[in-house]
């Protein structure tokens, strides 16, 4: 599945990507990197792609969450469960990404 | 209501200055935060003191709560502390360092360090609200002399027409202060005044010198010219020099610091002095400068904040500033002290129609104009 190309995602940046159900968040680090976990916390509804990224994690935006990009495990609470990551692969400056096809944790009250 | 006195001035020698209740009347006050300080430009903080990005420290500008932060690029901001969901204030505490986000206390309302709403509770199924509309409302910013301006008006002015105005004003050209690089100096000392006085006994006193000789002896020794009680802000670009046995600005004549790097020769044995309302002081001495900003609290308190300004290396150097700080010090302890006693008066029966200036003083009504202008508006 195709997301954007790089060019169009610069270092430092994210986006949402609600093309899909749930919707995800693809990650191009400072360092180069890209990334594509689901996008919503598991703990509240909120937008990982809108959280403060530094090295391989991101930091959910309400409340302080850590998400790891490359395996979407949560390092503390108020989150418990870790979002699915998804396999990325560069082809000609494209960035696509492969769903995971495990079961989402969506926090509750959220369905898409 | 206030300066009818003004059009009628005293024959001879004397004017009039505003009448009592302008320095103790709450309305008055009020009208000054809606119409001055809400207004201008505010010199609101030392950017020093926001270094770094995600750093904020608030301010109360007028009526306003106000954020002054740097964003993620190192870029000066201010916003209203005012969160645009159900209005908490967002920032709690006088300041802090490294944050990522500001986020309200109450609802987790989270908006970036350029103020855009980022997350809420549910905001991905409010798809509606705009989250620019919705971020904070940010407020005019401007980092000049290593301070961060911010003029919370929705329209304001240029920064060209008043602020830089009143240095050329003062000094001829902007130049003549910029030869001192006050961007680059670092804060050796600061100290906070809290001085029961209005505002504008604090303003007047800073304009003129016609007290210097009675309360200020440790700054007449060095400047023996404000023994004459001209103050160095009649005249445009007069520097005050130093008297002949003075070595440099400090409380006993001793040496000071080697001059700041770009001090013209004119400048290396003189003190200059500007007042930018409403609220600045700038003094200027060969090796350092030392910056005034007043906080109006109430029609009978003022927050002033004295920084004393020297070359990084002086300040890294560990170099003792005592000698240095205390002469100012004591002026600044001076001048308050003179400003507290004269508070208490302006609600007399007999300061109803406000007291007088002499020649050496008669400057200070075109501050009262200016004054009485801004509330007319």
């Amino acid at each position: 599945m195709r997301i954007c190309s790089l060019a169009e995602l610069a270092r430092g940046e994210a986006l949402r990507f609600d093309g899909v159900s749930p919707p995800i968040a693809v990650f191009h680090t400072e360092d180069g990197q890209v990334f594509a976990i689901d996008d919503t916390c598991t703990h509240q509804d909120a937008s990982l792609a809108d959280g403060w990224v530094e090295g391989c994690e991101v930091e959910c935006p309400l409340h302080a969450s850590r998400f790891d990009l490359r395996t979407g495990a949560v390092d503390a609470p108020p989150a418990k469960r870790g979002v699915r990551s998804h396999s990325v692969t560069l082809q000609d400056g494209e960035i696509h990404v492969t769903l995971s096809e495990d079961v989402p944790a969506l926090p509750p009250g959220v369905s898409y | 209501m206030i300066i009818e006195q003004l059009e009628s001035p005293l024959p001879g020698s004397l004017l009039r200055t505003l009448p009592g209740s302008a320095y103790t009347d709450p309305e008055v006050f009020a009208q000054e935060q809606e119409k001055i300080f809400e207004q201008m430009w505010f010199c609101a903080v030392r950017s020093s003191d926001v270094a770094k990005p995600g750093a904020f420290k608030t301010i109360q500008v007028g009526r306003e709560a106000i954020i002054v932060s740097r964003n993620r690029k190192g870029e000066a901001r201010a916003f209203f502390n005012v969160c645009r969901h159900r209005g908490m204030q967002v920032c709690q505490g006088e300041n802090a360092e490294g944050q990522r986000t500001f986020q309200c206390g109450y609802h987790a309302w989270t908006y970036d360090l350029d103020g855009k709403l980022i997350a809420a509770p549910n905001l991905t199924k409010m798809p509606d609200i705009d989250r620019d509309d919705y971020g904070l409302r940010q407020v005019a910013v401007r980092e000049w002399l290593g301070y961060v301006w911010v003029c919370v008006a929705e329209n304001p002015p240029s920064f060209e027409d008043t602020v830089l105005t009143e240095v050329v004003d003062r000094l001829g050209t902007v130049s003549n202060l910029d030869h001192y690089a006050v961007d680059t100096l670092a804060v050796g000392k600061r100290i906070v005044y809290d001085v029961k006085s209005n505002w504008k006994l604090i303003v007047e006193n800073f304009m003129e010198c016609y007290h210097c000789a009675t309360i200020h002896p440790e700054l007449t020794e060095v400047l023996p010219e404000f023994a004459d009680g001209l103050a160095a802000q009649v005249f445009v670009n007069h520097g005050a020099a130093f008297g002949e046995d003075i070595k440099g600005f400090t409380v006993d004549g001793s040496e000071g610091f080697d001059l700041l790097p770009g001090v013209t020769a004119d400048q290396a044995r003189k003190y200059y002095a500007i007042t930018i309302k409403p609220q600045v002081f700038i003094n200027m001495v060969p090796d350092h400068i030392i910056f005034h900003r007043m906080y109006p609290i109430s029609a009978d308190r003022t927050i002033v904040e004295c920084d004393w300004l020297y070359a990084p290396s002086v300040v890294e150097s560990g170099a003792d500033l005592t000698a240095s700080v205390e002469l100012f010090h004591r002026v600044n302890s001076q001048d308050f002290e003179a400003c507290e006693q004269t508070q208490p008066s302006m609600s007399s029966r007999l300061y109803r129609d406000g007291g007088v200036l002499v020649p050496a003083e008669h400057h200070i009504s075109g501050f009262h104009e200016w004054h009485q202008s801004m509330l007319a508006k």
